[in-house]
């Protein structure tokens, strides 16, 4: 075995550790960067790069040998052609050519009936052809618009996948994977893509009752969507979390979370475990999240990591934390007292891996030197 | 607010309990019933308070904090309240300049801001989003605002508002504007770093350090707003 492939096994055994809920040699490390990030790292321009996919092995090349990770440190799936193809206004560049989601509404506040008898005809019918304007027209126009765009979609995404493959086995990173499926809780999906954060705000104060027949008509199709090719207890769908920190939690007990929790039962149950993003504030909430299946991945952006690894450390797999704005600001001892901070928190007792709290999104959010240094510290000293 | 009766009363809690329907109910009939528009205006100021003490103390959230905007909108377009506003509307506490930094396009956080400030009465000169620093400088400079507010989601704002302050200061002009920067991701250290005067994480501290500029600037006496 060459030693590339044996450090793949003790990678991927860091990581099945900390699932099977046994203490891991040391403490694994997960840390990933935008397609934004690796390709001004690599000194090349963001919008040709973002458009000549092919470009992208090379630069994904130079984050894997700069950044220490267990696992492939890069993973980009939203890429400009295929939106563009569809003429979408729910991801559109901004003029530094970055890739933003702004404010949509695909669906009409008086709408709501139609999506509660047949959420999935009102997508296909009203939804789409509002947030695709290359769908808004006759049948066969759309019908070639989307022909065009899945096209785009799967040759982009087969790129990237070979990508994918090929450092893996180049670097010897571990075996398991936090992406292999992609979903929204039903509330974030209604929010996000049908009425947007201010009309979702206001919805759920002036037709209460449709949101809350919305958000239960789109969880057969969330959680359809959250399903992986395979079950696996090692690979995880991921689910960025969104709209609960900025409810009430008397609205967040009625519209967010019991269909969200079916969700994630729902999933496991399929056996496939979720990777939660637990973006801004979810601490009023932590008793909420220990209720979810076990081996739940949950990394934090924001909180107290002394009270979640109390509550939750027992049960779920607890992420994130580090403060990427620290790696901007910090001078290398802060940065790597920070680490040690965190690692004293939480890393006793396992079910825990090292990540940011969040990803680094340009080259410009953190220096360099630091980031490395923190990491090549974790990688160095957080033994068991 | 002493000696408020039965009507007031049930108004401000209305407000307070951001009952979108009966609150414009209620304000257009004490209007027709010959309710002072400014009065009015107390009122519905009062219940936005008591929703502002509720945010503070985290029983209301910001999707409640987007409807009290909503219904206080509502409230200033009634017929009566727009006839009274017109004719004296110059009464302004202060000008603010606001905008998305270039590179970003998110406009929530920046059109709630926007909005709590024109309830607080200020006249608000909105630039949108991905705002390249030579506007914010050209329309300074048309408009002479009291403050310029510069919001951003993304994390690599913090250099593009840094380039933004450093224009201002490279035009001589950086002295005579109040900068304060918006968004999540902002920290004491990030502000200073920018060269900002101020930052929020959250819309209305950012109306407070707004209304703490304009009461010293009154004070002092040193900008002249008529």
């Amino acid at each position: 075995m060459t030693d590339v492939m044996a450090l793949a096994r003790e990678r991927t055994q860091l990581f099945r550790d900390v699932i099977d809920g046994n203490i891991p040699k040391r403490v694994p490390i997960f840390v990933s960067f935008s397609i934004e990030f690796a390709i001004q790292y690599a000194g090349k321009n963001l919008m040709e790069a973002q458009w000549d996919t092919g470009q992208l092995e090379e630069i994904f090349d130079q984050i894997c040998r700069d950044f220490y990770s267990d696992l492939l440190p890069v993973n980009a799936f939203r890429f400009p052609s295929f939106y563009r193809l569809l003429g979408a206004r729910n991801f559109v560049m901004s003029s530094n050519g970055f890739l933003q989601h702004p404010e949509v509404e695909g669906l009409l506040q008086e709408e709501y009936d139609d999506f509660i008898a047949s959420p999935y005809n009102c997508i296909i019918e009203k939804i789409l052809p509002r947030i695709y304007t290359e769908l808004d027209t006759d049948a066969s126009t759309k019908a070639l618009a989307l022909a065009k765009a899945f096209k785009a979609f799967h040759d982009e995404m087969g790129t990237a996948i070979m990508i994918y493959g090929r450092l893996n086995q180049k670097y010897g990173y571990g075996d398991v994977n936090f992406f292999a499926g992609f979903t929204e809780a039903p509330f974030d999906f209604i929010s996000d893509q049908l009425r947007g954060f201010k009309g979702i705000s206001t919805d759920i104060r002036r037709v209460p009752d449709k949101v809350e027949a919305a958000v239960e008509a789109a969880t057969p199709l969330m959680i359809k969507a959250g399903m992986q090719p395979f079950p696996s207890k090692y690979n995880a769908t991921f689910i960025p979390l969104h709209m609960a920190p900025f409810m009430r939690t008397k609205d967040f007990e009625r519209f967010y979370w019991p269909t969200f929790k079916k969700l994630v039962e729902a999933l496991a149950e399929a056996g496939h475990p979720s990777n939660l993003f637990v973006e801004h504030d979810w601490m009023r909430y932590l008793d909420y999240l220990y209720e979810l299946p076990e081996n739940t991945i949950m990394r934090f952006e924001y909180g107290d990591p002394k009270l979640v690894k109390e509550k939750l450390g027992k049960k779920h797999i607890i992420a994130g934390f580090y403060p990427v704005s620290l790696l901007k600001t910090g001078t290398k001892q802060q940065c790597i007292d920070k680490a040690k901070e965190l690692l004293d928190i939480l890393a006793p007792g396992g079910r825990y891996y090292f990540d940011f709290d969040k990803v680094p999104i340009t080259l410009d959010s953190v220096n360099v030197e630091n980031a490395r240094a923190v990491l090549e510290y974790v990688a160095a000293n957080a033994n068991y | 607010m002493k000696d408020l009766g039965k009507k007031e009363r049930l108004l401000i809690r209305l407000v307070e309990q951001l009952d979108e329907e009966n609150v414009v109910k209620l304000a257009d009939e004490l209007l027709n019933d010959g309710m002072d528009p400014l009065y009015l205006l107390d009122l519905v100021n009062e219940g936005m308070n008591r929703v502002g003490k509720l945010y503070e103390c985290k029983d209301y959230y910001i999707a409640d904090l987007i409807m009290a905007g909503l219904i206080f909108k509502q409230v200033l377009e009634l017929d009566k309240m727009t006839t009274h506003f017109y004719v004296k509307h110059n009464n302004k506490i202060g000008k603010v300049l606001l905008g998305t930094v270039k590179g970003d396009i998110h406009d929530i956080g920046k059109d709630i801001f926007r909005g709590m400030l024109e309830a607080n009465g200020f006249e608000v000169i909105d630039l949108g989003v991905d705002v390249p620093k030579e506007l914010f400088l050209k329309k300074y400079e048309e408009y002479k605002p009291d403050i310029l507010g510069l919001s951003g989601v993304l994390t690599n704002t913090v250099d593009t508002m840094k380039e933004v302050v450093d224009a201002f200061v490279e035009a001589g002009v950086r002295d005579k504007v109040k900068i304060i920067v918006g968004g999540n991701h902002l920290t004491e250290e990030i502000c200073k770093f920018i060269g900002a005067d101020n930052f929020a994480n959250d819309a209305s501290v950012g109306v407070k350090v707004c209304k703490e500029w304009m009461n010293g600037i009154k004070e002092q006496g040193v900008i002249d707003n008529g």
